[in-house]
């Protein structure tokens, strides 16, 4: 187990600033996921981290000892790469042994171990094909089982499960977590899916535009983004973001916008007091924070009515948008819920789970 | 059950890529193999017009060439020209086609031009001031010195051949070998090269089939060192005709014998080709 420190961490090419400033301090034998849009710097991060690429700027420490320029087989990591990287001229059992054989293992111990991870990937039957032979998510578990034989100091995984269906990805993301608790290896997983970051992560990065957003575990990110870009690539579907002033009326603050008067409970009220009130704010509501009036389950609410301009029936939930004056509102409700498209409805917000952002810098207030 | 006809053009198909495939060995075949026969056969049925196909065989031009003619010499002078030339263009080519596979630097683009410029200059032109020069550091009428003007010939095209062959390969394959304890070489040498096989192979037969066939240069640079073109050109020409056919036999034979052994590194491996 291994502690990774990132210090200020820069990676340009020419004038994409691919990583921008990146600190990161890991815990040894932490998950941390990598979370963020196409584009970020996620892989660029994590290539930096393994060596294959070489920084602008910054450092990288495992434990304590600087490794920014040591080359990449002698950091004793072990990566799975996007686009697979599996040998085309090998079988999949010399694939997954290779990194063994590189470390001149013992026959028998060879044997053993990819034998163990073949059948941890459920690829054990096709140990003696090429990599032409297989499928796209094959592929990739013998990505993941080449970088697992060898127990490394720290394991990068870049989005290692894309290309899985859906059902073998929940498993796969199962036996992932597993198998890292039971390595405890210090371990970074590159994703764009947030149901695998909030699963998977002990904590989450969520990066855009090559810097870290926030760095923080899944309860943290979920509740209290810092900024509109965390509050809006968290959560499906996306938390509703309206803009808003503050009215001081008979001595209690009020949120409002056409359409829309949302008091501020008391919990709040000191983080607002201190604003001034000429500015303008963006409220955010998560869709699930909004409640249809039949199945009301909290106490403090405000109620707003309007017509269902549409409704997204996924049967597990329904997914409501609402006219209202200000554009159209989200609303996740259960899915036996029977809406009707045109009709008037009546949602209550919670009043406890509303954030607020400052418009100009898109930062938390709370 | 209703039976379904397969179209008449699907049927055939394969009848008319035979036809055309027989054609095509037929075009190529035919002189190999009147060559091959007139090579062996006596000379009184080789001079008589009305035996197409002859009766008498003999290994007696074969003798003359060889001994009379000394014809061995240049055979073994050839062969250590190709292979020369073979092995000076791939240690040149292979870390030249690398770099400019693999990395971005000033200049490429204009150095890949470069490659191509070189073809431009007949050979007359350079043949002269070549030999003069070679006298004078004294590597004129050796080995070496057709070898070294033979790499200079291929080397261009070698270099782009090789760049081209190695941008193929995925860089991640190399990095993905870097990550898992291999050092940038050790990578090149594990996975880069058995993946382009095919592909050198194929080179290895270009280089070598241009140095043995090249007769020009190897005539004015040598004199008593000859290759086998630049020999036969000198001697077997102006011998009867059968023994021309004989000196051809052996110059299509060893370029025959070589494409043979390294043939099955030109089918595409593992069922994956590399454009
Ligand atoms: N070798 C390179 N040369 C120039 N620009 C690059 C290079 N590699 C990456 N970039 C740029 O850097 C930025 C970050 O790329 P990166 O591959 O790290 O994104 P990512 O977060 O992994 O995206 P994805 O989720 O699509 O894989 C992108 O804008 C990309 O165009
Ligand atoms: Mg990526």
């Amino acid at each position: 187990m291994v502690k990774v420190r990132i210090e200020g961490l820069k990676k340009y090419f020419d004038k994409v600033k691919a990583v921008n400033d990146i600190n990161l301090e890991i815990i040894p034998g932490e998950f941390v996921v990598l979370l963020g849009p196409s584009g970020c710097g996620k892989t660029t991060l994590l290539r930096c981290i393994s060596g294959l690429e070489i920084v602008t700027a910054g450092k990288v420490f495992f434990d304590d000892d600087n490794i920014t320029y040591l080359s990449p087989k002698d950091r004793n990591i072990s990566m799975v790469f996007q686009n697979y990287a599996v040998w085309p001229h090998m079988t999949v059992r010399s694939n997954i042994a290779f990194p063994l054989r590189i470390k001149k293992h013992s026959q028998s111990k060879i044997q053993e171990k990819v034998a163990w991870a073949a059948s941890l990937l459920g690829i054990d039957n096709l140990l003696d094909r090429y990599p032409t032979q297989l499928s796209g998510g094959q592929r990739q578990r013998v990505a993941v089982a080449r970088s697992i034989v060898m127990e490394p100091k720290v394991l990068l995984m870049d989005e290692p499960l894309s290309n899985l269906d859906a059902l073998l990805r929940v498993r796969m993301r199962a036996e992932i977590k597993k198998l890292q608790e039971k390595l405890k290896v210090t371990t970074l997983y590159v994703t764009h899916d947030q149901v695998e970051a909030m699963t998977m992560g002990d904590r989450i990065a969520v990066l855009e535009q090559g810097v870290v957003q926030q760095f923080g575990s899944s309860n943290e990110i979920y509740h209290n983004p810092v900024n509109t870009f965390v509050a809006g690539f968290i959560g499906s579907p996306q938390m509703n973001f309206i803009e808003v002033e503050i009215v001081n009326k008979n001595d209690k603050l009020y949120l409002t916008t056409k359409g829309l008067e949302i008091l501020l409970l008391d919990i709040f009220k000191e983080r607002v007091s201190r604003l001034s009130d000429k500015r303008k704010y963006i409220l955010g509501i998560r869709p699930e924070h909004i409640y249809v009036a039949s199945n009301k389950p909290v106490e403090k609410v405000a109620s707003i009515r309007g017509k269902v301009y549409f409704a997204e029936l996924l049967r597990s939930d329904t997914v409501i948008h609402l006219e209202q004056k200000f554009g159209l509102l989200g609303i996740k409700a259960p899915g036996d819920l029977k809406v009707e498209e045109g009709k008037e409805l009546e949602a209550l917000i919670d009043l406890s789970k509303i954030h607020l952002f400052e418009k100009d810098s898109h930062k938390a207030i709370f | 059950m209703n039976s379904q006809k397969i179209p008449l053009l699907l049927r055939i198909r394969p009848l008319i890529t035979i036809f055309i495939v027989v054609i095509i060995l037929i075009w190529f075949l035919t002189p190999l193999v009147l060559i091959t026969l007139s090579a062996f056969a006596s000379s009184d049925d080789y001079y008589q017009f009305e035996k197409v196909i002859p009766t008498h065989f003999t290994l007696h031009h074969f003798e003359s060439l060889f001994f009379g003619l000394e014809a061995w010499k240049a055979i073994i002078n050839s062969l250590s020209v190709a292979g020369i030339t073979m092995l000076l263009s791939f240690l040149i080519g292979l870390p030249a086609g690398y770099a400019l596979s693999r990395y971005v630097f000033p200049g490429k683009n204009f150095l890949k031009l470069l490659c191509m410029v070189t073809k431009m200059f007949p050979l007359m032109v350079l043949a002269v001031p070549l030999l003069i020069i070679f006298m004078r550091i004294g590597i004129s009428d050796s080995t070496w010195g057709t070898s070294l003007a033979h790499t200079a010939m291929v080397l261009p095209i070698i270099i782009l051949i090789f760049s081209s062959i190695l941008s193929g390969v995925s860089v991640e394959y190399e990095e993905a070998a870097m990550i898992f304890g291999l050092s940038r070489i050790q990578a090149f040498f594990h996975i880069t090269i058995p993946l382009v096989l095919p592909g050198l192979a194929a080179s290895a037969i270009f280089a070598f089939n241009i140095s043995w066939n090249e007769v020009f240069v190897a005539t004015i640079l040598t004199l008593t060192n000859r290759t086998l073109p630049a020999h036969i050109l000198k001697t077997a020409m102006a011998s009867p005709d059968y023994i021309k056919f004989a000196a051809g036999f052996i110059m299509a034979v060893p370029a025959m014998v070589f494409i043979f052994f390294v043939r099955k590194h030109l089918v595409t491996m593992w069922g994956i080709s590399l454009k």
